[in-house]
């Protein structure tokens, strides 16, 4: 680096600098990793040191003396000459990056069999004063590792980006392909089930009991299949970012009465009835009603599913400031410990074993999910005291604007 | 308090003063990258050091970075230029125009920082330097990141001295892109800056 530590300023200028070449500060500026030299007030170059005469292949006593515009004819007027008259006249230091100033120096390293190359060059202008003489020093780091380093980060950062776009791209058909597969299968399964119902219901004349239970069989099951196939149509729409929201005021109390009269019947087969505790008049949410109403479907289906017999399942709202909480109590067996963790993700039920006693598609909840969310709300589940599970949405109640 | 009063010419002077110095430093960064490149400070002020650090915070909850150098001779202490993070990368980023996607500003790209912080606060240094008919020797520029609070922590100084404060406009591919330049006065300083301020205003 630079000579004698003592003769260094806390900015790293050097006070003093040796001027013979043969001198030991010479021969420590000889040994520096960087290009190194010095300008007097009469903008003549007075030192050289060996990293310059390797990399400009001009020998020091060809450059020492000359003037700095006589030995770089093409960087008159640049603004490399400009930091340095800046240096002498007002003592500023400057910087020159690399990046917005390709290649200062015309100075190359010769690489093995024998090619040159330009080096990459960040350079540094600082002002120096001893004994009443300004100076300036010019000190030039190569920085082509650095850049070739930066170029490889560069390549692999869009190579990434690439690849990205490309997985993307495969999800994105993917749910195309989904979403369209699933309505192909909705329509003859709708005609399926029309012409089952049709047969079930006895108006092409009266079943042999033994016929009734397989065609009742068969439309349990096509029911279900419908069920899977609107999940999956729902999902390939939220990952794709298709499923529509028209968001607005609704009046939560109608909502919640419409919900329980439409999973009045459901409950029954489980023998289990809603109660929705009191809700204040006029409580206004900002939703979206049609998909408010799927996920309260799906929350007070699941709660009669999972209730004991003859049991209620409570519906309370709370507000909480700007928000409102809707819970869905059952007095069930609660939450399996290890399933909590992964009860909102796609075709999770408890045990495989309960899908065949309880139904449903293992899809509900993660499409609650999606909708909530895309409200602006948030969906949980809570283990109260005692037995069963509470299921809540947290949504935005709707503000006049 | 915490703010030095200083009159409505006063103020005029040294803004245009200032403005006159940004927009030769912008003619240097346009003619660099070629491209038009507009700087301007619509607002000067002198502050105290923790009034001016609070005032960063509120203005801008997100982290800064920028460039530090700093002074000696006239003036003692650091200059900063700084931005919110995010826009130290537009910035940059427009300017070299061959990007790297990645969410911070890559070793060469910090050196260009440099490079244009260093091109702004010698041109306010040697405004101010004028100003005061002394000489300020500034150092090479770092750079920097944190929070306005941190960043002036790291300052050394009487909690008397004051900051001049200033907000810089950064006018890049139409977009406006606001910062801060920061120069640490001590008392005396101030004091020299004024009388030097009112002298060359009566001569005006």
């Amino acid at each position: 680096m630079l000579p004698d530590a003592s003769h260094i300023n806390r900015y790293g200028e050097a006070e003093i600098i040796a001027s013979p070449a043969d001198h030991l500060f010479g021969k420590v500026l000889d040994l520096s990793e960087n290009g190194l030299f010095l300008v007097d007030s009469e903008r003549k170059i007075i030192l050289w040191n060996e990293w310059m005469v390797q990399a400009s292949s001009l020998k020091r006593e060809d450059v020492v003396g000359s003037a700095f515009v006589d030995v770089f004819p093409a960087l008159k007027g640049r603004r490399v000459e400009t930091v340095i008259n800046a240096a002498l006249d007002t003592r500023t230091a400057s910087l020159l990056s690399r990046s917005l100033n390709k290649a200062i120096f015309p100075l190359y390293f010769s690489e093995i069999g024998g090619e040159q190359q330009r080096i990459e060059q960040s350079v540094t202008v600082k002002p120096i004063q001893s004994e009443g003489h300004d100076y300036c020093l010019v000190q030039i780091t190569d920085v082509t590792p650095m850049v070739q380093r930066e170029d490889v980060l560069r390549v692999l950062a869009k190579e990434a980006e690439e690849a990205l776009q490309e997985a993307e791209e495969a999800s994105r058909f993917k749910s195309e392909f989904t979403s369209t597969v699933s309505h192909e299968l909705r329509t003859p399964l709708t005609s399926i089930r029309g012409s089952l119902g049709l047969i079930a219901s006895g108006v092409m004349g009266t079943l042999k009991p033994e016929i009734g239970r397989l065609i009742a069989i068969a439309c349990n099951n096509t029911e279900r299949l419908l069920f899977l196939i609107n999940d999956i149509l729902d999902i390939s729409k939220i990952e794709s970012g298709k499923m529509d929201f028209v968001m607005g005021p609704v009046d939560l109390k109608v909502v919640l009465l419409q919900s329980i009269e439409a999973n009045q019947a459901y409950g029954e087969q489980y023998e289990v009835k809603y109660h929705l505790n009191d809700v204040v008049d006029g409580t206004t949410v900002y939703a979206d009603t049609d998909r408010l109403m799927q996920v309260l479907n799906n929350l007070l289906s699941n709660a009669a599913k999972f209730s004991p017999k003859g049991v209620e399942v409570d519906i309370n709202v709370i507000r909480k400031d700007e928000m409102i909480r809707i819970e869905v109590r059952d007095y069930g067996s609660g939450i399996p410990e290890q399933f909590k963790s992964r009860i909102f993700e796609k075709f999770s039920q408890a045990d495989g074993s309960d899908t065949r006693q309880v139904g449903g598609t293992g899809l509900g909840l993660n499409i609650s999910k999606a909708i909530v969310e895309q409200m602006s709300g948030v969906i949980g589940f809570n283990v109260p005291e005692g037995q069963g599970t509470i299921f809540y949405i947290d949504i935005c109640l709707f503000k006049e604007t | 308090m915490g703010m030095l009063e200083i009159t409505d010419l006063q103020r005029d002077y040294i803004t245009e003063v200032l403005n006159i110095s940004m927009g030769s430093a912008a003619a240097v960064l346009s003619e660099m990258v070629d491209e038009e490149v507009s700087l301007s400070v619509p607002e000067v002020d002198f502050l105290q050091r923790s009034v001016a650090a609070n005032k960063f915070d509120q203005a801008n909850a997100a982290r800064m970075s920028g460039v530090t150098q700093a002074m000696t001779g006239a003036l003692t202490g650091d200059a900063l230029l700084m931005f919110p993070e995010e826009k130290t990368l537009s910035i940059v980023r427009i300017l070299l125009g061959d990007t790297v996607p990645v969410e911070s500003l890559t070793e060469m790209e910090q050196e260009a920082m440099c490079e244009i912080g260093n091109i702004i606060l010698n041109s306010v240094v040697s405004s101010v330097a004028d100003l005061l008919k002394k000489e300020i020797v500034s150092s090479l520029p770092r750079f920097i990141k944190g929070t306005g609070n941190e960043l002036f922590s790291v300052e050394t100084g009487d909690e008397d001295d004051l900051v001049m404060f200033l907000k810089v406009d950064f006018g890049l591919e139409s977009q406006s892109i606001n910062g801060y330049v920061t120069l640490m006065l001590n008392v005396d300083s101030l004091h020299d800056f004024i009388s030097q301020l009112d002298e060359q205003i009566s001569a005006a």
